[in-house]
């Protein structure tokens, strides 16, 4: 065997595995749009702003709630405050 | 084939102030079919010769030609193909690349050729088989003696089957047997119509009864003792 | 002839991948390396793009227009009087009133989102039960009523009971019936949310009857979002006026920072590598330049020689990308970027479980492959031109 093949063979194994994970994209992004619509609803239906992430600051999670000093109201005990506790948890007394 | 040099000089790093002159006015007729020894001290040019010779660089100035084809004034790239076709070399330190297999090391000179692998092998074979180091094919080029690295030296600059085999201080680090053997083999070559060039110094070389010219380089000129 | 060159390409490339594997150790660990660089670049970009594409949809059926008002610079409640003023303006479809706030759960250290609002009134409102995975929204006249978001099922252990008390700002205690509980599908958007109707909201915040926190407003026509706020505004002038625009610009800056920060990390990442790479990769080794002298003098011709150094990187570098890429996709698809999603999302006591769709497109990998595989071929194919040049004998002596 040449060289060369091991190669080809190290390629293949590559490829037919990245191709398995194209097509588990694809249906992925498939069941992504499914549940669209529901989402869609969902924003719409309740006129949310933002996603459940980072709850412990109002203004990302309702950025229409915003000031300029809303960092210093959130979580109790919140040292760090833009972005929300990227780093520290709050200190808990 | 016909070897012409015409009032040669190689001047190293022109213009600049670590400028060698290596090689002054040497003008050379080697008749092909012949074995042909360059004598002379290390740093006396030989090598050079040796080098403008076999195609490796062109001279400064001066006309040097091989079978009536001119090689001054060919560039890089036409100087290695006709290099490749023509001149087998023998270094005195082999340069054989320590991780590769013997059987690779012969063949690295017909990679660029497009020759098929079992091609290849086929050929290797052949040399081999006449320089009986056949036994030693799938080793690694670390894994054997001097004199088998001599051999396998002497099978890669054959490989292309070139009708010149340049040999640079070829027995410096062989023994006196070993050297008589090399001898033997590149007289056998002579005979099958190659012709031979060796850069030496050894005594054993210089006066071996099989050859035919000895040329004297001093100081980068051609020298008669 | 074509065979010929094909058979010669083909014994270059059988040469490069011997080569490679006499260097073995130090192709690995660079291939390792790379890969890990690679990975860590491709896995970043496909967070980013994942979570920045989820709240780009979100966001693109948000009120067009939130009215707040602001007292010493704070917001503050709102009266629903300000909506006899809204009617007067043309255009404005439709005004919904809406109580938004947060609840900190000290039993739990979360902070739940507490929405009260009439949903039969918003857009979409009467296809909200799809959302649900059981039950319906609260009634509009009905007290005591609330839907609630998997987060403060699971926080606040209800498992069969559905009943759900809070604390008003009094201390005491204000109990809901769960009448229905959000679906898994909308857990990225409902996690920590509370929907119960305006009175029952009024009532745990102790707002004062005839107060909201915000007016959400529905525009006839999307091209007249700018002249309407402005007309609120001047009408209106204790307060404030967001648009869809506003709010989206607010929210990207957010990401922006965070991805922008992890960005500046992963380059330093990366620089170094590149340092790192050119200065072993690119250095030539004496016994590297040895063998290209020998090869050149057993008639390899500068190209030849370049072909094999250039096969040697190129193969390094592509193996790095495409390994590293596909384990980025595995790391973001099949383990949900658990490297990233702390800098990402930040620290939080409510995590929503959500699946992230890794968006990979050309660019992203063609950005990706410019930054990386470029510059190590660059590092290691030109030390290789410049020692292939010189004559051939130099090193050999």
């Amino acid at each position: 065997m040449r060289p060369v093949h091991l190669l080809l063979a190290i390629v293949f194994v590559l490829f037919v595995a990245d191709t398995a994970l194209f097509f588990h994209a694809r249906i992925q992004r498939h069941q992504f749009y499914a549940n669209k619509k529901i989402l869609d609803i969902t924003t719409a239906g309740l006129g949310l702003t933002d996603l459940c992430v980072s709850t412990e600051a109002r203004y990302t999670r309702h950025p229409a709630v915003s000031d300029k000093i809303v960092p210093f109201m959130d979580h109790p005990g919140a040292i760090e405050h833009f972005p929300t506790g990227s780093f520290w948890a709050p200190a808990f007394p | 084939m016909l070897i012409e040099l015409e009032s040669v000089t190689k001047i190293y790093n022109k213009g600049r102030p670590n400028e060698v002159k290596a090689l002054t006015g040497v003008s050379l007729t080697i008749e092909p079919q012949t074995m042909v020894c360059l004598k002379g001290a290390s740093g006396s040019g030989k090598s050079t010769l040796l080098s403008i010779v076999g195609c490796v660089f062109p001279p400064t100035s001066g006309r040097a030609s091989i079978a009536g084809k001119q090689l001054s004034r060919l560039p890089d790239r036409f100087l290695t193909i006709h290099r490749r076709e023509t001149i087998g070399f023998i270094f005195q330190q082999f340069n054989i690349l320590p991780g590769l297999t013997v059987m690779d090391n012969i063949t690295l000179p017909l990679l660029p050729l497009g020759v098929s692998p079992r091609e290849r092998r086929k050929k290797a074979r052949i040399l081999t088989e006449q320089l009986s180091i056949t036994h030693r094919e799938n080793f690694l080029a670390n894994q054997i003696s001097g004199g088998e690295l001599q051999r396998v030296a002497i099978a890669r600059a054959l490989i292309n089957n070139p009708p010149i085999i340049l040999a640079d201080e070829p027995t410096a680090h062989l023994d006196s047997r070993l050297s008589m053997e090399f001898m033997s083999i590149m007289n056998d070559l002579r005979l099958a119509g190659k012709t031979i060039i060796i850069a030496s110094h050894d005594t054993l070389v210089t006066d071996h009864p099989q050859v035919h010219h000895i040329v004297g380089v001093k100081d980068g000129r051609i020298h008669v003792p | 002839m074509l065979k010929t060159v094909f058979e010669k390409h083909l014994n270059i490339l059988d040469y490069s991948l011997s080569s490679l594997w006499r260097r073995r150790l130090k192709n690995a660990s660079v291939l390792l390396v790379f890969a890990g660089v690679i990975f860590l670049l491709a896995s970043f970009q496909m967070v980013t793009q994942a979570l920045t594409q989820l709240a780009k949809d979100s966001l693109e059926n948000t009120p067009e227009i939130t009215i707040q008002r602001m007292s010493a610079g704070r917001q503050e409640a709102i009266p629903l009087a300000y909506m006899d003023e809204l009617s007067t303006i043309f255009g404005i479809q439709k005004v919904v009133p809406r109580i938004w706030g947060y609840y900190f759960d000290e039993a739990n250290l979360a902070n739940y989102t507490v929405m009260g609002l009439d949903v039969s009134a918003m857009p979409f409102g009467k296809k909200l039960n799809l959302a649900l995975r059981e039950g319906r929204f609260p009634e509009r006249e009905g007290t005591g009523e609330s839907v609630i978001g998997q987060s403060v099922y699971t926080a606040k252990d209800l498992k069969n009971r559905r009943v759900i008390s809070f604390f008003r700002p009094d201390l005491s205690l204000k109990s809901f019936k769960v009448v229905g509980i959000f679906s898994s599908i909308v857990d990225l958007l409902t996690s920590d949310l509370i929907v119960m109707n305006i009175e029952d909201a009024r009532d745990l915040f102790a707002i004062a009857p005839g107060f909201v926190t915000d007016l959400c407003v529905y525009v006839a026509n999307p091209m007249e979002v700018d002249t309407i706020a402005k007309k609120i505004a001047d009408r209106l002038s204790d307060t404030r006026v967001l648009t869809r625009s506003q709010i989206m610009k607010t929210y990207q800056v957010v990401f922006g920072w965070r991805s922008g920060f992890a960005s500046v990390c992963l380059l330093t990442a990366l620089a170094a590598f590149i340092i790192l790479a050119w200065d072993k990769a690119s250095g030539l080794s004496p016994e590297e330049r040895r063998e290209i002298s020998i090869l050149k003098i057993l008639g390899w011709e500068t190209t030849d020689v370049l072909a094999v150094r250039f096969w040697e990187s190129f193969l390094v570098a592509a193996l790095a990308f495409v390994i590293g890429c596909t384990f980025a996709y595995i790391h973001v698809a099949f383990f949900d970027a658990t490297l990233f999603r702390p800098v990402l999302l930040g620290w939080s006591v409510i995590y929503p479980s959500f699946q992230l769709i890794p968006n990979i497109s050309v660019d992203d990998l063609l950005l990706i492959f410019c930054f990386t595989v470029i510059p190590y071929l660059a590092a290691t194919v030109i030390p290789a031109w410049r020692c292939a040049i010189v004559p051939a004998d130099s090193a050999i002596r």
